[in-house]
């Protein structure tokens, strides 16, 4: 092992004096992209296998990612990178298929809903197919299933379904014994993603209950309420899994706490980032500079750079007028304004040149 | 230079920008398309040049060996490196294509670069005394910059640039003539030499020990092919970028003129102080564009292979407001060059009575 471990140091170094790059394993990559897409180094590449329709805006990718992928636990998450317009994307989505799947025919699921005005939701449905292969990174997230057993109850709204499909599949497969609950909300009983998986589980998994509730069917919205737990048996034992727009969690969060539950035994994970607000010009935000630990906040256009050196810090800049480039820095997070262009970011990772960017609402850098 | 008011200053700052905006909307898949092409035929040049090498005991397969490894070096110093370090594809969001990543296949690092390069002459371009490229320090190409008699024979040095080129860019950021006048210490020069012998044995470890011994019987034969396409890289390089600055009409600013300059002022020094050359679609491409340094001065960011495209509209300003878009053939431009730098090696007084006798 420790020879194995010096000899791939020695290549590594090596490959770094040939090619100029820390992942000279890379180097070929354009290449190699045009002769089998399935072998490119730099990112885990990923094939879609199959494309199947869910609901009128919901579908699920099966993907067969290349084998050195790692691997997840139920409940964890992904981010994807696929290239809309010559723009490289990256987004985040919960892994939809249990492990079992994975391990067993090298397949995992993404379940993508259509986000109103969402580029990347909006393309895959439009012209991602079969056999198309995107980038994959390694899974995350710390909503995992209990162990050991432990009773659970599923919050769950919408698209929020699709972590604890993962869940509710590896429960089922391992014959998890203890009481699960899962109180799904959808607008309407179209909505209903993963149907015929939900009643197949709750046919084969008895420990399993499961409660539908659409929403907007009636004149009143119907929303989460008291009763809804009330009829839970043995609610105070449960560990709870909230997954779905904010509503539903700060109400559900709301209705625990009044019943004593802890933070501890409340599990939540978000499903979409905020859409930036594109209409309101209003500018400045919280920016938070990852690397130096510090938070401070602006009003107004000050820029990144001015905003990073008033909180004195020195970030490598040049030109200030957004020529050269010396200060491109990698956003994690928010929206920025180009200063220039007047032009809106997208709320992902990216970078941007620090010298002409206002942030708007609250924005986090790698510096 | 063209004195022009500040109100005709902002009205040509208008006109650009809105080449530069249609140019931003409209990046794209064509952008990413392009690049990768060439990073795919970079890719495969270099591994030709490399495989052929070692059959380099039959001169024609030495010739061509050589030559597709030159020509490797400059598409990925010139088309690739230096337009993606410019933060040409950064939209692309490619940590591969990024500007603050990249590293180029020379000795110059790709940090130092950044700083000498993108920073210093493209914001001070050709402005004499903070425009370091200009004569590299080494050359003497204005007469705002007094004769001294070691002048007299700088088309010696001239030459030994063009040959070492890729090791006088790499020392650029020395700044020797601040060390000579001890404005500056070596001791704070000494994280640079670092830097500089890292990324500099880097470049003679691959192309003269590494790849030599890697076929140790043709050693020799490899060893000499690398350095010859080494030299070929050198030489067009140090040519094109003597052409897009040097020539005969390109204008030199003082500190003065550009103290608390507009953007306006910027895009006119920009567009008075470089010049283009024209050819073929391949001199384009092997130049990185640079034949468009008007544009590329003016645009720095902008995709390069978009400047041949822009290149009408920024003509079309130019007339407007009566600039000078210096062009033309690359024989006429380069010979210019010569001349610059022939006539500068003289006095202004001798220069001059030379010109007229």
């Amino acid at each position: 092992m420790l020879a194995r471990n010096t000899q791939h140091k020695a290549l590594q170094w090596l490959g770094r004096q040939l090619f100029n790059r820390n992942d000279p394993e890379a180097f070929f990559d354009p290449l190699l992209e045009r002769i089998n897409p399935m072998w490119v180094q730099e990112y885990t590449p990923a094939r879609v296998e199959q494309v199947l329709f869910e609901t009128r805006d919901t579908q699920t990718l099966v993907l067969k990612p290349a084998r050195r992928w790692s691997g997840f636990s139920a409940g964890q998450h992904v981010n994807i990178c696929v290239e809309v317009d010559g723009v490289r994307r990256k987004r985040t989505f919960s892994l939809s298929s249990s492990p079992l799947l994975w391990r067993e025919q090298g397949l995992v699921t993404l379940t993508i809903k259509r986000l109103p005005g969402g580029l990347v939701t909006n393309w895959i449905h439009d012209h991602l197919q079969t056999g198309a292969v995107i980038g994959l990174g390694e899974a995350f997230g710390d909503f995992l299933i209990p162990e050991p057993a432990r009773p659970v109850l599923f919050i769950v709204g919408g698209s929020g379904i699709t972590p604890v499909l993962s869940q509710l599949e590896t429960m089922a497969a391992q014959d998890y014994r203890a009481p699960v609950t899962l109180l799904y909300f959808v607008r309407t009983r179209d909505d209903v993603i993963a149907r015929e998986k939900l009643r197949a589980l709750e046919a084969r998994y008895s420990a399993l209950t499961l409660n539908i509730i659409a929403t907007n069917e009636s004149e009143e919205p119907r929303y989460l309420r008291d009763q809804d737990l009330d009829a839970i048996p043995g609610l105070k034992a449960r560990q709870v899994y909230l997954c779905g727009p904010k509503g539903l969690m700060d109400l559900a969060q709301d209705l625990l706490y009044k019943r004593g539950f802890a933070d501890s035994d409340i599990h939540s994970t978000f499903f979409s980032a905020p859409a930036a607000n594109l209409g309101n010009e209003t500018l400045g935000g919280q920016v938070q500079f990852e690397s130096s630990r510090l938070e401070v906040g602006s009003e107004g256009d000050a820029t990144l750079l001015e905003i990073a050196e008033a909180a004195g810090l020195s970030p490598r800049h040049g030109c200030r007028m957004g020529i050269c480039h010396q200060c491109s820095c990698r956003k994690t997070t928010g929206t920025v304004i180009n200063r220039l262009t007047g032009q809106a970011s997208g709320p992902g990772e990216e970078n941007v040149q620090l010298c002409i960017s206002v942030p708007q609402g609250p924005v986090s850098l790698d510096l | 230079m063209k004195k022009m008011t500040e109100a005709q200053l902002a009205e040509l700052e208008t006109d650009l920008n809105a080449i530069r905006d249609e140019v931003l909307a409209d990046l794209g898949e064509r952008d990413a398309r392009y690049i990768r092409r060439m990073v795919r035929l970079h890719r495969s040049l270099e591994a030709g040049g490399r495989i052929m090498m070692p059959f380099g005991f039959l001169p024609p397969v030495f010739v061509a060996a050589t030559v597709t490894l030159g020509v490797a070096k400059i598409l990925e110093n010139m088309e690739i490196g230096h337009n993606v370090m410019h933060g040409q594809y950064d939209w692309m969001n490619d940590p591969s294509l990024h500007s603050q990543t990249y590293e180029w296949d020379t000795v110059c690092t790709g940090d130092s670069w950044r700083r000498t390069h993108n920073y210093e002459h493209h914001t001070y371009t050709n402005i004499i005394g903070k425009d370091r490229d200009y004569g590299y320090a080494v050359l003497r190409l204005t007469d705002d910059e007094p004769w001294k008699p070691w002048h007299a024979l700088q088309f010696i040095n001239y030459i030994l640039l063009s040959v070492f080129f890729q090791w006088g860019v790499g020392l650029h950021e020395l700044e020797t003539e601040k060390l000579r006048s001890r404005e500056i210490s070596w001791r704070e020069k000494l994280p640079f030499l670092q830097e500089f012998a890292r990324k500099g044995g880097r470049q003679a470890f691959k192309d003269y020990v590494f790849f030599p011994l890697l076929t140790f019987p043709v050693a020799p034969i490899v060893l000499a092919g690398n350095v010859g396409a080494n030299l070929i890289r050198n030489l067009w390089s140090s040519t094109v970028i003597f052409c897009g600055h040097f020539t005969q009409d390109a204008e030199t600013f003082t500190e003065e003129e550009c103290e608390g300059e507009s953007k306006g002022h910027w895009y006119l020094r920009q567009l008075t102080g470089s010049s283009n050359f024209t050819g073929g679609r391949w001199l384009h491409i092997l130049s990185g564009h640079l034949s468009y340094q008007v544009e590329h001065h003016v645009f720095p960011d902008l995709p390069a292979h978009r400047y041949p495209e822009i290149s009408g509209k920024v003509q079309a300003v130019c007339r407007k407001h009566g600039i000078h878009y210096n062009t033309g053939s690359f024989a006429k431009q380069y010979s210019t060059v010569l001349k610059r730098i022939l006539r500068h090696s003289l006095p202004e007084k001798l220069a001059a009575r030379a010109g007229t006798a």
